[in-house]
């Protein structure tokens, strides 16, 4: 078959065999995690560094613009395509090229898989620890673009905390390194500002993170509640004893149901709210931590306090924890995930709001999220079959974005701004703070290459694909 | 001139805002002006006066850092930030506190004790030192493996542009992905981007007790191995540095006479973790070759950290000369050993080594009254560390030495490569377009 001039040269550099191009074939490439959909021209999928600058340089001269892809379980529209662009997908990019033990540092390709690093090192004692729902996806290229978080991220950072040095491919594929892999370096901390630039900066090629040595004990409590309230004073009373653990998670009712629907997670099935805590460190800590977190789980009204000591029952609870997501399946086909974050002692008036909004737009919410630092996870939950209720999902959304913002808060805590939180920027940022990021990104990127019209609520709007048919099929086909 | 100036500032900012320009010399060079704004209207005003001016400006909290950067070009006026000083929001609660950038540390740490929260944050004469300029110089202390840099613990920043525009990025949440991380960018810029007005932090309980220890080692290459070892154990010291016995003097520690080294250990948290890692910390380093351990209570140990800290930067007793290199930790070792001695010591330098982390401090003080300073000799020694350094994957900062000295170096040599310092000075120019800022100081003379 004739491909165009550009398609063709992106195959001399990759290999035919390692570009999409079919409109069929590219179906799986026109959405992530998000609600947002943009239907990509072609999906180059390099081996090398090398051939991710032969692609870039190639774009760049054809005015194609480009956006990373590596697993697209982003939730921002962050691996989309531009219209009229590419991806550069790094599923074969998944390569761990060195563990350092005496440094603790690992260096990766991309496309690696967030758990598949964690695994490995944990052979060696250590471990990765930002540790995203979507881990066991989720590509740490990705963790980058986005500054990943996690349950851990209470106690150890999200990645930007575990990130040293990058090789970056730059918008016209010149080559760049950036940070070092000592601990600190003179200079502009462009690693830590690339980190989080939601793939508009540059695309990182390979990378070296630290790493962290296990802890000597590590115990993880569920606090089981009556109801959402007293849950959010258990967060408060936990934090207010001068306790950080290392993860403080909650899951609502309606979450535990959809979790116990796929799997036993062990969550009380009548409970109103439950609280996941773990502490980690030397075991005499932990041991006198711990009989504090019981005594604050207790007073502030848990019905039931259980304690997992061994790795399987941790895991167990963990399972429920990271499949929540999957498991909004059992109540509804779709889902969109607010990810606002607020003062930790604000927590119970925003989930107040969040049940209100959720009777006035006659959408389902259920919330599991990562109460210890104040990121909640409204995740609106609906049938897009359904005339007019996506507005509805979306518009209850914003209102809640909207609150997390008058009470001190933020639009995001993890997932990035992307292409659906860009028009709420405003409601942040002034004009002139938003004119100063885009100094930076003009800085890296001068022509706006990579990831156009992302982040900002200026930027290019994108033209959704057309939604394929809605309602013509029977309820039970879709996935 | 510089009446001229001091006239000019006093119309903008009226006589209360301008101050004698005794005590603020940048690198010997006398400003023509100072300016002490009370409020963050008058840092806008004086931006926008330079910028349309070409007046250039060097930014200051408590002068602790002013030594850091190269030889600046010209010193027209400089910008005293103390007077922005105050705490605007603490909420102990949520972990954070928001302050102005002119705060000492030491006021910011009182203010949070009394909500029992703690900010990480280190520095050099605290009383002195203001959290805007421990952010602008990146400054980190002995406790720099546990606690990490300032850049882990800023969640939000409010910094006033060239144009006199005040800009935030981040917020008062203690994660968070809204838009660019400028957090990063402004830390560790030395001024050179903006003027930093507001910060936002994270904050950690105040830990129940501390304490540390000692371990006298016949050489610092058994020092530096011993604590390598000691890093990679669960209960390792939160902070743990090497110094050589002449520091150790400066600290007030008696040593036993064939003592060539030091190692200083330091703990917090919970009485029982703190006494386990203590004893098992210990224990360890006498395998290791230590040749006398003591530990130290609470009191005496935060003393001997605070004392630690104030070495390479006291105001009593400075080194004429002091390298920071930061390094793969493995690597810290092998440095030591490059640097003369046969490992004994560390040939003609005194040292502060940080085996966990991947940092050395190498000083010099003046032996008695001596004369004129050989330049060439010194700038000999420090291309020889450098290049040692460079070997070993590091990069090494000249943090103070002779102006003569200064007058032929880049003390930041070799801290970025090209196509990284491109898009620096691309950032530079776009920030600061005049080139105003702190001009000619930083990194590849930005």
């Amino acid at each position: 078959m004739q491909q165009s001039p550009f398609i063709q040269g992106l195959m001399d550099i990759v290999g035919p065999e390692y570009v999409i191009c079919h409109p069929e074939d590219l179906l799986v490439y026109e959405y992530d995690g998000s609600v947002d959909r943009s239907m990509p021209r072609a999906v180059a999928l390099p081996e090398n560094a090398d051939q991710v600058s032969r692609i870039l340089a190639l774009a760049y001269q054809a005015g194609v613009p480009v956006a990373g892809r590596g697993s697209g379980t982003g939730l921002s529209g962050g691996a989309l395509a531009a219209p009229g662009g590419i991806q550069i997908a790094f599923t074969r990019m998944n390569h761990i090229l060195e563990v350092d033990t005496e440094n603790r540092t690992a260096t990766i390709e991309p496309g690696v898989i967030n758990l598949d690093l964690d695994t490995h090192v944990r052979k060696f004692g250590m471990r990765y620890a930002p540790d995203p729902s979507s881990q066991k996806a989720c590509s740490l290229g990705g963790n980058i673009a986005e500054n990943a978080g996690g349950p851990h991220c209470l106690a150890y950072g999200a990645t930007t905390n575990h990130v040293l040095g990058m090789d970056v491919a730059l918008e016209d594929g010149t080559q760049v390194y950036l940070g070092s892999t000592a601990r600190e370096v003179p200079g502009y901390d462009l690693r830590g500002v690339f980190v989080g630039s939601e793939g508009t900066f540059g695309i990182a090629t390979r990378i070296t993170v630290r790493l962290l040595p296990l802890p000597e004990t590590v115990k993880t409590f569920m606090g089981v509640f009556p109801d959402i309230d007293s849950a959010c004073s258990a967060v408060s009373a936990v934090i207010g004893h001068g306790i950080v653990p290392a993860a403080l998670e909650m899951i609502d009712a309606l979450s535990i149901r959809a979790v116990q629907n796929v799997t036993d997670a062990g969550y009380p099935d009548d409970a109103g709210a439950v609280l996941l805590i773990e502490l980690e460190g030397l075991w005499e800590e932990v041991d006198e931590v711990s009989r504090e977190v019981e005594s604050a789980l207790w007073e502030t009204g848990a019905s039931d306090v259980r304690v997992a000591e061994e790795d399987s029952e941790r895991e167990r609870l963990w399972l429920g924890r990271k499949t929540a997501f999957g498991a909004f399946g059992t109540i509804a086909p779709n889902y969109y995930l607010v990810d606002g974050v607020v003062p930790r002692t604000r927590l119970t008036q925003v989930l107040r709001k969040v049940s209100e909004v959720s009777e006035r737009y006659g959408i389902i919410i259920a919330n599991v999220f990562h109460a210890g630092d104040g990121n909640l996870h409204p995740c609106m939950l609906f049938d897009e079959r359904e005339p007019g209720v996506k507005d509805r999902a979306m518009a209850g959304a914003a209102e809640l974005m909207e609150y997390c913002v008058e009470m001190g808060g933020s639009l995001s805590g993890e997932h990035g701004i992307g292409l659906e939180k860009k028009q709420f920027m405003p409601l942040v940022y002034t004009e002139e703070d938003l004119a100063r990021m885009k100094l930076v990104r003009d800085a890296f990127a001068p022509a706006n290459h990579l990831n156009p019209g992302k982040i900002f609520p200026d930027g290019e709007e994108y033209e959704p694909t057309p939604q394929r048919t809605p309602g013509q099929v029977d309820p039970g086909w879709y996935v | 001139m510089t009446s001229d100036f001091t006239q000019q500032l006093v119309t903008l900012l009226g006589p209360d805002e301008v101050q004698a320009t005794d005590g603020y010399a940048v690198d010997g060079m006398v400003p023509h002006a100072v300016a002490r704004p009370a409020d963050r209207q008058g840092v806008a005003e004086l931006l926008c006066w330079a910028s349309a001016n070409g007046v250039t400006v060097f930014p200051r909290g408590g002068g602790v850092f002013t030594a850091l950067g190269n030889l600046p070009s010209r010193v027209d006026v400089a910008l005293d930030l103390s007077r922005l000083n105050r705490v605007l929001d603490y909420q102990p609660a949520d972990l954070t506190v928001t302050a102005e950038a002119g705060i000492t540390l030491e006021s910011l740490r009182r203010e949070l004790a009394q909500g029992d929260k703690y900010v990480p944050l280190e520095a050099p004469l605290p009383h002195r030192a203001t959290v805007g300029g421990i952010l602008a110089a990146g400054y980190s202390g002995p406790m720099r493996y546990s606690y990490g840099l300032p850049r882990d613990w800023l969640i939000g920043i409010g910094v006033a542009g060239t144009d006199g525009v005040e800009t935030k990025a981040g917020g008062r949440v203690v994660k968070n992905v809204t838009g660019y991380d400028l957090n990063k960018l402004y830390t560790n810029s030395l001024g050179t981007l903006g003027i930093i007005v507001e910060t936002t932090f994270k904050l950690a309980p105040v830990p129940d007790t501390w304490a540390g220890m000692t371990a006298a080692f016949p050489s610092i290459s058994t020092a530096v191995a011993a604590c390598r070892s000691l890093v990679s154990q669960v209960y390792a010291p939160l902070g743990l540095q090497v110094v050589t016995p002449c520091l150790a003097g400066k600290l007030g520690l008696d040593l036993p006479v064939d003592a060539r080294a030091v190692a200083l250990g330091f703990v917090a948290g919970r009485p029982r973790a703190v006494a386990r890692r203590l004893y098992e910390s210990a224990r360890l380093l006498g395998e290791s070759g230590a040749i006398h351990v003591e530990t130290v209570a609470e009191t005496t140990a935060r003393n001997l950290l605070g004392s630690l800290t104030d070495l390479p930067w006291s105001d009593t007793d400075p080194p004429y000369l002091a390298l920071k290199i930061t390094l793969p930790p493995r690597n810290a070792g092998t440095l030591v050993e490059s640097l003369g001695g046969d490992g004994d010591g560390a040939g003609a330098w005194d040292l502060i080594a940080d085996p966990g982390f991947g940092a050395v401090q190498l000083l010099r003080w003046a032996a008695g009254n001596t004369g004129a300073v050989d330049a060439s000799a010194i700038m000999a020694d420090i291309g020889a560390v450098r290049h040692a350094a460079a070997n070993l994957g590091g990069s090494t900062v000249v943090e103070t030495c002779p102006p003569e000295v200064k007058a032929g170096m880049d003390v930041w040599e070799g801290a970025a490569g090209p196509a990284e310092l491109a898009i620096m000075r691309r950032i530079k120019d776009k920030f600061d377009p005049a080139g105003i800022l702190n001009p000619g100081r930083f990194v590849g003379g930005l």
